[in-house]
């Protein structure tokens, strides 16, 4: 079993808040990422949950996919 | 969370929304207008996802996830504290509309359910024979711990999503429950899997 086999199974043991206290830090977290700036530490719960949690990585890349459209077509 | 200075578009866009008249029409409609446009936009950058029988409902989809997102902005307005811009704020609702009316779409017509045939799929194609057998170990421990340490509900919903790759929002529907309350029982599963596999001698790969 590879280790990304094992993280897919069994996440990571670091805390994770979940899938409403994560949705509530996702358009800050994706503003920030989308303008290239450092992460404060109140992010890093956040980052655990959406590499634990497929649902809601793919909902904060669609939302980054949006603020990008956005910026390149002048409607941001 | 604490509320923040709102830049001069955020504060606009909340005033015409909280307020009456002509100025809250005409920002309904734009507001209307972008959420729909994000509804198509994450739609088509999903498309190769969703099997070729979904595709001609996509737009129907599309406009539905647009009208609850709006219905959900207004509703939420008050809640709204400036921790991002305004509209990327409401984008959200939009893209938490789309894909999950897109996941749910794709899976209507797959049942959800325990297959135990599962465990076999699991092995690397053609690892080393240590790694093999190592992995064998692995996996035969994790099987046990499933079996020994989890509740009926925590099995379906732990093998459904991480060995299956049944949407968590499909598996909240047909439970009648929330993506909160899956990803929940999800994580309990995981954790108590952990702790067993550490039990069995696993920790080296699980801690």
């Amino acid at each position: 079993m590879t280790e990304s086999q094992l993280q897919k199974l069994l996440g990571s043991a670091d805390p994770d808040p979940g899938c409403d206290h994560s949705g509530e830090l996702m358009d800050a977290y994706c503003e920030l990422v989308a303008r290239g700036e450092p992460l404060p530490d109140r992010f890093a719960e956040f980052v655990t949950h959406i590499a634990n949690c497929t649902a809601c990585r793919e909902d904060t890349e669609g939302l980054l996919a949006a603020l990008r459209e956005q910026e390149e077509s002048g409607t941001g | 969370m604490n509320t923040v200075a709102l830049d001069r578009e955020s504060a606009e866009w909340l005033r015409d929304l909280q307020g009456n008249g002509g100025a809250r029409e005409h920002a309904i409609a734009r507001l209307h207008a972008l959420l729909l446009r994000v509804a198509r936009g994450e739609a088509a950058r999903r498309r190769a996802t969703l099997p070729d029988r979904a595709l001609e409902d996509v737009d129907d989809l599309c406009v539905q996830a647009a009208s609850d997102a709006l219905m959900a902005v207004l509703a939420k307005l008050d809640t709204y504290r400036g921790a991002a811009r305004f509209t990327t704020w409401a984008c959200k609702f939009a893209i938490l509309e789309t894909s999950t009316r897109l996941r749910r779409h794709a899976w209507r017509q797959q049942k959800v359910e325990l297959d135990d045939t599962i465990w076999n799929r699991l092995p690397d194609a053609a690892p080393p024979a240590l790694q093999r057998l190592e992995n064998d170990q692995l996996i035969d421990a994790l099987h046990r711990a499933v079996d020994d340490h989890l509740t009926e509900r925590q099995r379906l919903i732990f093998q459904s999503v991480t060995m299956d790759d049944v949407p968590i929002d499909v598996l909240a529907e047909r439970l009648g429950t929330s993506r909160g309350a899956i990803y929940k029982t999800l994580h309990d599963a995981r954790g108590k899997l952990r702790q067993a596999l550490i039990e069995a001698g696993h920790g080296g790969r699980v801690s």
